[in-house]
């Protein structure tokens, strides 16, 4: 009767000397994956996004959160005039950023997208541009 | 017949049908890039490539290659997938891989092919051509660099639409598709091209890069503008209609569209639209609940009914469904009691609600729209036939092009038919239509080519006693046509296994009346040319459901006030109540100031539109409606054809459809309940209306049902009287510009990018004796007024007469007219 719990004690006691698995977050960040697939990004090259607003992101998103509006600018160009993606509903699946056949979009290790507002999950265009 | 093994399938068709044809027949599909089924085998793209046992050692193109007896035929061997593979190779060596910019992707026959036999590699490179990209053009982008040399766009203008604006010039590497010396297009904009193009070459700029085309929602439904009753798919997303989808299986008309169906559909979704209801208070229109609106409505209504029935007074307009109209006939006769309820103007009706009566005994034509390719002579009134039903203008193209009608143009004036070849032209002084045909049925008679039957028709003695006064000489001399010509006609005419005459009406054709239509129906019932295939006479109404209206009884028939009168009796003070359903009377009917009299008369004016148009900026009461792109029903276009809308999207703003607002007034008013779905309504038009009786909704299907009518054939005498003519003046005909329809166009982007404004037209010799040329203002002046227009230049008109349209709000038309069909008018620089 006696004897587990001696047993579960132990194991109890030996953790106090062991180093801590927890991390104490915010004062202390994970490592994240190169591979994580965090907040989108819009990237950027030739000083404008790279996206050529060809919709095929909106077409494959399971969760239907990304929202194009293709635009055309002076030279005839097709650009994403609005590109907004609901990071609420957004499942981070990453087929988006797989569909993409301009490489326009990528994912990084952001992961702290907490707000306040709803509308806030909701990020516009100058939000998602790659920062350079 | 001839009997073939397809992939040893056994498959027969008929002895003129290709391989390809024949495959389809069966089921196999071959994969083609150059062939359309309206146009002629054309054997260009190599992508339909077989093997026929008989002919081993090479691969035969299937499109080109008709069927023998016996034929053995293969369509996926190995060899044919390499060189099918091959094909696409070679295509992809120049075609820009701008898929993801391209508007044509998802619906592109190229990406399709590609990807179905996985041309991933290329084992050719060159560079990619660097064609200048036409931007320029208000509604079609032409992108040479992506084009295939299909040839497609070519063989379309050519062989359908008649126009020939593009060819193919230069030669080996350098050919491609150019305009006449590569100069930028300027053609009838019916974007036939865009819609047969494989690949993105060609695009519709108004949807340019607007949505994917797998994103659209496609809803098959009914053309809103002109009577020929073409059906379209409405590419749909987000609520709004976006783009026209073209489908080669739609219709007798295979899907071919024209200008304002293909490019006019942005009045759906305009910012212009109503969305709430409106009322006048203080002098202003302003905003103000459905509730307050109604029963404001009602209580007019009511009070007027009580009064007197007959001071309520209605004009709806021959857009809406049959269901609508139904109800609008029950709302002003049944409930109300009052029988001023007309539309169109109250004459553009006529033809068929008087002269087609009086002739035939009904209100429709006896004829069909196919009847056009099948018979030997047609006799069209008017050259602007084209104008204003261009689809139906293209089934004449091709019975001339193709099936050899030899086609005859009375008319006042030159135009796109009296060019086809062979078309012969009988160019008349404006206003002489029903003296020429008078004299074409006297020459009938005179040369005893009467059918023997017609002389016990009723009617026949009076004709020919009123035809014994009619000399073809003064006529030949009052009209300006060679009395050998009208002679010659009427020999054709008789003489023709099968004759068909094609005489549109509408608000552009005051002339258009029950006297021409009966003096008509005189020469198809003389020479028996009647209830045979090919034969008889097809009246092209106006609106898209001109015919339904008429079907419904939607004008005065117990002696009340028409169109024209209802507008006096307001300015009088007999009417006191005016309800207007969509129509535009301050634009569209002529004499304008008639119009705004009545409406400012004091009577009580309720509009239902879907915009706030001339008239209903003058209304006390505005109710917003839907479009027909929000609501169900059925229209019924030329030939009887009575097909179904289906809604595409929801309503836009407040707006209710029509059926709904009068289904409520009728309830509100007789205190008895009146709803109902638009099937139940039109089990009630079925069970009372004359030919509708076998009709319920689920009988028309996708393509409609044209229902049976039975003539009764009687002669009519008419007198044609010599049209007025005043020295010095022109001849002013008003008329449908290509690019409008009534006045609902003007809410179309695309038709407005190409005809933007009010124009004059006038001939060559006219322009140069008045020293005016292209794009300079003129200054009109009629009796009745005075107008400044720019003028347009052009080969249709003879000397000494102009055409204007009458679609424009600025200077409008009617303001210097009166409803005749010919208005003399001067002008000056």
């Amino acid at each position: 009767m006696i004897v587990p719990l001696i047993k579960g004690l132990q194991i109890t006691f030996s953790h106090l000397f062991k180093k801590a698995v927890t991390l104490q977050y915010p004062e202390e960040k994970p490592v994240v994956a190169p591979r994580f697939r965090g907040l989108h990004t819009l990237k950027v090259s030739h000083n404008s996004a790279k996206c050529v607003a060809c919709y095929l992101c909106p077409t494959v998103c399971p969760a239907k959160c990304i929202t194009v509006e293709a635009g055309e600018d002076a030279n005839h160009e097709k650009f994403a005039a609005v590109y907004e993606i609901d990071m609420l509903r957004c499942i981070f699946c990453g087929f988006c950023v797989e569909a993409c056949p301009v490489d326009a979009l990528g994912m990084t290790q952001e992961f702290e997208l907490a707000n306040y507002k709803r509308t806030d999950f909701v990020f516009s265009k100058e939000r998602l541009l790659e920062k350079r | 017949m001839v009997n073939l093994t397809i992939d040893d399938k056994q498959v027969t068709v008929a002895k003129d049908a290709t391989i390809f044809d024949a495959a389809k027949a069966a089921g196999i599909r071959i994969p083609i890039l150059c062939h359309d089924k309206k146009l002629h085998p054309f054997g260009g793209c190599r992508m339909c490539l077989v093997e026929v046992e008989q002919m081993k050692g090479r691969l035969i193109p299937a499109c080109t290659t008709p069927v023998t007896e016996g034929m053995i035929v293969r369509t996926t061997t190995d060899e044919i997938m390499t060189a099918r593979k091959l094909v696409l190779e070679l295509l992809l060596l120049k075609h820009p891989l701008d898929c993801p910019v391209c508007d044509a992707a998802g619906d592109c026959d190229l990406q399709n092919l590609t990807y179905e036999y996985k041309v991933n590699a290329n084992k050719f490179t060159d560079e990619k051509f660097r064609w200048d990209i036409d931007y320029e053009n208000p509604l079609i982008e032409r992108d040479q660099n992506r084009c295939i040399h299909c040839g497609k766009c070519s063989r379309i203008c050519d062989e359908i639409v008649a126009f020939g604006a593009y060819s193919f010039v230069n030669r080996g590497i350098e050919a491609k598709i150019s305009t006449p010396f590569d100069e930028k297009l300027d053609c009838e904009y019916c974007g036939s091209c865009i819609s047969v193009c494989p690949v993105g070459a060609l695009i519709a700029k108004p949807f340019k890069f607007k949505a994917r085309w797998w994103a659209l929602n496609k809803v098959k439904s009914v053309c809103s503008y002109c009577g020929t009753g073409c059906q379209l798919t409405l590419g749909v997303k987000d609520n709004k209609v976006l783009t026209t989808v073209y489908d080669e299986d739609q219709g007798f008309h295979n899907g071919q569209l024209c200008s304002r169906g293909r490019f006019g559909y942005q009045f759906i979704n305009s910012d212009k639209r109503l969305t709430t209801p409106l009322i006048k208070k203080n002098g202003t229109l302003v905003p103000a609940s459905w509730e307050e609106a109604i029963d404001l409505v009602v209580s007019r209504l009511s009070e007027a009914k009580k009064s007197d029935p007959s001071s309520v007074a209605a004009l709806v307009t021959p857009r809406l469904t049959n269901e609508e109209l139904y109800l609008f006939r029950k709302l002003f006769k049944d409930v109300i009691g009052t029988d001023s309820i007309d539309h169109s103007a109250g004459y553009a009706h006529k033809a068929l609600t008087e002269g087609l009566k009086e002739s035939f005994g009904i209100t429709a034509s006896p004829s069909l729209i196919e009847d056009i390719q099948k018979t030997d002579l047609l006799l069209v009134l008017k050259s602007d036939a084209y104008e204003t039903h261009p689809v139906i203008g293209f089934e004449i193209n091709l019975a001339v092009k193709r099936q050899g009608v030899d086609l005859r143009i009375l008319s006042d004036k030159s135009g796109k038919l009296t060019r086809l070849p062979d078309a012969k032209k009988y160019i008349h002084k404006p206003g002489s239509e029903i003296l020429l045909v008078n004299a074409i049925a006297k020459s009938i008679l005179d040369q005893n080519l009467a059918d023997p039957a017609a002389q016990s028709l009723p009617g026949f003695d009076a004709l020919k006693s009123a035809l014994a006064a009619v000399s073809i000489e003064q006529i030949s001399a009052a009209a300006g046509v060679p009395v050998e010509a009208i002679t010659r006609l009427a020999t054709d005419y008789a003489k023709a296994g099968k004759a068909l005459i094609l005489l549109p009406i509408g608000l552009g054709y005051p002339g258009h009346g029950s006297e021409l239509t009966s003096a008509l129906a005189n020469l198809a019932i003389l020479t028996g040319k009647l209830n045979k295939e090919g034969c008889g006479i097809l009246i092209l109404g106006e609106k898209n459901n001109s015919q339904g209206a008429a079907d419904l009884a939607i004008h005065p028939t117990a002696g009340g006030r028409d169109a024209g009168a209802i507008l006096e009796g307001c300015t009088s003070g007999a009417v006191k109540v005016l309800y207007i359903a969509g129509e535009n009377p301050v634009v569209s009917y002529p004499d304008k100031a008639k119009s705004v009299k009545a409406l400012e008369s004091g009577a009580f004016v309720v509009v239902q539109d879907l915009f706030l148009t001339e008239t209903a900026q003058m209304a006390d009461v505005v109710l917003p409606v839907k479009s027909f792109a929000e609501k169900c029903g059925t229209f019924t276009s030329v030939g009887r054809n009575v097909q179904q809308i289906r809604k595409a999207i929801s309503a836009v703003g407040q707006s209710r459809s029509d059926r709904e607002i009068t289904a409520e007034l009728i309830s509100k008013l007789s205190g008895a309940a009146c709803g109902g779905s638009s099937a139940e309504i039109f089990t009630e038009i079925a069970a009372s209306t004359p030919g509708y009786s076998s009709l319920s909704t689920d009988s028309l299907g996708d393509n409609g049902v044209i229902y049976p009518v039975v003539i009764t054939p009687k002669l009519v005498p008419v007198v044609g009287v010599v049209p007025e003519t005043e020295e010095g003046k022109f001849a002013l005909l008003i008329g449908s510009s290509l690019y409008h329809c009534g006045t609902m166009s003007r809410y179309g982007e695309g038709p407005m990018l190409v005809c933007g404004e009010s124009y004059l037209e006038l001939g060559r010799t006219d322009a140069g004796k008045l020293g005016v040329s292209e794009g300079d203002t003129i200054k009109l002046k009629s009796a009745a007024g005075e107008l400044n227009l720019k003028v347009k230049v052009g080969t249709r008109m003879p000397e000494g007469v102009v055409f204007v349209p009458y679609h424009f709000e600025t200077s409008a038309i009617n303001s210097v007219t009166a409803g005749n069909p010919v208005t003399w008018v001067t002008l000056s620089r």
